[in-house]
């Protein structure tokens, strides 16, 4: 009797998405009295078909997506499914322990156990922040973590690799140095050289991916990164087209190595404390001797 | 001027003229101007070496003098602080001449740099008797000078005011600027005469024209060489061609050393120009692309202003400086702290203001070594850190600010051109204590040279001028040649370094409103 009554009302609700309140389930079904009603309606909140929401001074009953709700198994208990919410509106930034502990208001020990057990269960997972080592965050288990979280591309477990990101960017300007060696050799004009010499990120792109030196899957904006840090290292120029876009080219320093680092001094690393007297002077220098024998 | 400059500015002059040169030079260093009691006072030495002093510095165009404001027959001296530097650019001022005039154009500049200033007469008979090019005539040595005074490189000195008012009073000079390059009259058959014994220097006419060279001169063709290098490096050989085109252009209307941009030019007279100059053939094709290519380069040297005469065009010496000037920058930082230090000069150097996070994931680099990196760069100078407070934090908590890496490009110049000074400045020092540590060697290989010399003219035997030269052992012909080789490294770092050094003034030239050594016409 009572299950049926939850079927009915169940129905009702779901017929209204943006939700009922107890006006509508009145006039909708005003054959059913009110203590029925309040007990089917608790049911139906037990087995979390429905949740209630707060309007003003009315309350709403709203119908919870079925999707979800299949997510957490049936014998999770009160506790549980609030940590879970917590959790699932934390979306695939992941949340904080601590955060958990003051939205559901339970105690550590007890959060602890419950979070441990959604873990063994595979409904939660716990995925460490790129950002600070030490921070653990909780998002539901078959999410994928965010980029600001695991870092994107370029971290493994926490760990920023640099190897990879080095390779990438030797890659790369080996690609914009080729691309300019071929310009080279036709001879149609300084325009037409420089044109040919540039490259766009997809041009990079297509020619990193055949290489097949990556394992991890790289997108444009990627490599976009990576160009960047071979124009700041000096090796190549950003030029911005009419559309927007940008395309690189590789380039020579204007400059040849200056006269200041050709001798010790421009290097020293204690040029400051450098004077005619003291331990550091241009007489008793070791880099000097060095250099000079 | 800095404390390291002063140190340099002391060195150089004890190596060419000695200490009481230098001490007299140190004296008027640290002041703006000095009356010669002053200096005495402060030096320790007599009147007349110190006036004997002065007088050097004077004729070498170092120093100045001027009437003090309160009494006219008083005269106060002043350090030109900026030409002392010049005095180790001889060599790169004689090689210029030489490339541009031949051997005889090198030994009057030769002459005119040993002597600071002289009459032309004067000069032109110091190279002929000096001989070493003996099949040159007079007047082709005539020739020459003349031609390198209608190129500006060789000025006259302002013409003594003889004045009625007594001779008590301190010697004015009279400027005039139209009369800087105008061709003095030299008597050939009074030189020859002199030559002979007939006669002597008093007699010439042109005995009140005192000539000296035109540092600028040089320091203008050693910029544009520098822009030209950049150009050919960058943008290969033709468009360096152009850029030497458009840079003589620019000179007909333009003072050489105006500070940030030149006057216009068109695209018309260019063209002109180099159909008329160049038998390029690629480049007066392409013409029109070369100069797209310049203009659009990141580097900045050329500026489109304009339509007018199928484009009108402006050489940004603001810009090239200041692109060059990093380029310099950025490898010295390169060579000292790596690569990676530079590549976050740089980041920081486009984003102008950046936070330390920003800037790790912008240049990609692992948070740890960006912010030893970082902090090293700032430490060091090479960048500066810019604190924005936030309103409202009132002592209880922590303090609410942002730290803001950034470039205050000048400052890193101005640290770097200490550093350069400083630099040249151990280098000459260790120069000469290698020199004095190795005295005895060194004069005695001198003396054995010459006592071969002698040997040989007097015809002495073979085996008797081998004897000799075996007295030299070889334990101190291996020292001898160590020394040597350490002085000829250092000698040539020098010359290296000052490279450098010329950029970063050309830098505080074009770039800043800071006083520098080019006057218009000094």
């Amino acid at each position: 009797m009572a299950a049926e009554v939850a079927q009915l009302l169940l129905s009702v609700i779901q017929g209204i998405p943006g939700g009922a309140t107890n006006d509508d389930l009145t006039k909708a079904l005003s054959d059913m009295p009110a203590a029925t009603r309040v007990e089917g309606l608790n049911i139906l909140l037990q087995q979390g078909g429905i949740e209630v929401l707060k309007k003003g001074e009315k309350l709403i009953y709203r119908a919870k997506d079925p999707q979800k709700k299949s997510a957490l198994p049936k014998d999770a208990d009160n506790e549980e499914k609030i940590v879970y919410s917590i959790v699932e509106e934390g979306g695939n930034k992941g949340i904080w322990i601590r955060d958990i502990r003051i939205k559901s208001n339970l105690n550590m020990t007890q959060l602890n156990k419950i979070l441990k057990n959604l873990e063994t269960k595979k409904l939660i997972k716990a995925v460490k922040s790129v950002n600070a080592s030490k921070k653990k965050v909780y998002m539901l288990y078959n999410l994928e973590a965010d980029r600001s979280v695991t870092g994107g591309a370029w971290y493994q477990d926490q760990d920023f690799e640099v190897e990879f990101v080095d390779v990438l960017n030797q890659q790369c300007l080996r690609f914009l140095q080729m691309k300019r060696e071929t310009a080279e050799k036709k001879r149609d004009g300084p325009l037409a050289f420089k044109q040919m010499s540039c490259c766009s990120v997809k041009d990079v792109h297509k020619f990193i991916s055949d290489l097949g030196i990556s394992k991890v899957n790289l997108d444009e904006d990627d490599l976009e990164t990576i160009l960047k840090t071979v124009v700041y290292d000096g090796n190549a120029e950003r030029i911005l087209q009419s559309d927007g876009a940008y395309v690189y080219r590789a380039v020579n320093m204007p400059l040849p190595a200056p006269g200041l680092v050709q001798m010790p001094c421009g290097i020293c690393p204690v040029i400051k404390n450098c004077s005619d007297c003291g331990d550091v002077t241009a007489i008793n220098c070791q880099y000097m001797k060095d250099w000079l024998d | 001027m800095s404390a390291d400059y002063a140190d340099l500015c002391s060195a150089i002059l004890e190596q060419c003229f000695g200490k009481v040169v230098q001490s007299v030079a140190d004296c008027l260093f640290s002041a703006t101007t000095r009356t010669l009691s002053q200096i005495v006072s402060s030096t320790n030495f007599s009147r007349k070496e110190v006036g004997l002093a002065l007088s050097v510095l004077i004729k070498f165009r170092l120093v100045n003098f001027e009437p003090s404001k309160s009494n006219a027959y008083l005269p106060e001296y002043s350090l030109r602080r900026e030409d002392v530097i010049c005095l180790l650019r001889y060599s790169r001022y004689i090689h210029l001449v030489q490339s541009k005039y031949g051997n005889v154009g090198a030994s009057i500049a030769e002459e005119l740099l040993n002597s600071g200033s002289d009459t032309a007469t004067s000069i032109l008979l110091k190279c002929l008797s000096n001989g070493e090019n003996k099949s040159e005539t007079a007047e082709s040595y005539k020739n020459i000078l003349l031609k390198m005074i209608a190129d500006h490189y060789i000025i006259k000195s302002p013409e003594l005011i003889t004045s009625e008012e007594g001779d008590d009073l301190v010697p004015r000079f009279l400027t005039n600027e139209c009369d800087f390059f105008v061709p003095p009259i030299i008597d050939l058959q009074l030189l020859a005469k002199i030559q002979k014994g007939e006669s002597t220097l008093s007699n010439a006419q042109d005995s009140a024209m005192v000539w000296h060279l035109n540092y600028d001169r040089f320091h203008q063709e050693f910029r544009d060489d520098i822009m030209k290098i950049a150009i050919e490096r960058k943008l290969g050989e033709n468009a360096a061609e152009c850029f030497r085109f458009i840079l003589n252009i620019m000179y007909n209307t333009t003072d050489p050393w105006q500070r940030r941009v030149s006057n216009q030019v068109t695209y018309v007279e260019i063209k002109q120009t180099i159909e008329r100059k160049s038998n390029n053939l690629d480049l007066l094709k392409h013409l029109d692309q070369y100069i797209a290519l310049i203009t659009d380069d990141s580097l900045g040297f050329l500026r489109k202003v304009g339509d007018m005469g199928g484009g009108q065009y402006v050489v940004d010496m603001e810009s090239s400086f200041e692109s060059l000037a990093f380029a310099c920058v950025e490898s010295v930082i390169t060579e000292r702290f790596g690569s990676k230090a530079a590549r976050i000069f740089r980041v920081i150097r486009f984003k102008k203001f950046i936070e330390q996070e920003d800037l790790q994931k912008e240049a990609m680099i692992p948070a740890k070594e960006a912010k030893s990196l970082a902090y090293n760069l700032f430490q060091e100078q090479f960048i500066h850190v810019k604190v924005i407070k936030k309103a409202g934090g009132g002592g209880s908590g922590p303090a609410k600010a942002f730290y803001l890496f950034q470039i205050k490009t000048k400052d890193t110049v101005r640290m770097l051109l200490d550093v350069c000074y400083k630099a040249l400045y151990n280098i000459i020092r260790r120069s000469n204590f290698e020199k004095s540590e190795h005295k005895g060697l060194i004069e005695k290989s001198q003396r054995l040279d010459s006592i071969v010399e002698t040997m040989k003219e007097r015809g002495e035997s073979e085996d008797y001028i081998a004897e000799i030269v075996e007295t030299f052992t070889p334990p101190e012909c291996e020292i001898l040649n160590k020394v040597k080789h350490r002085i000829k490294t250092l000698s040539k770092a020098e010359l290296t370094l000052d490279d450098t050094i010329f950029l970063l003034q050309m830098y505080q030239h074009h770039c800043t409103t800071l006083p520098t050594g080019i006057q218009k016409f000094k």
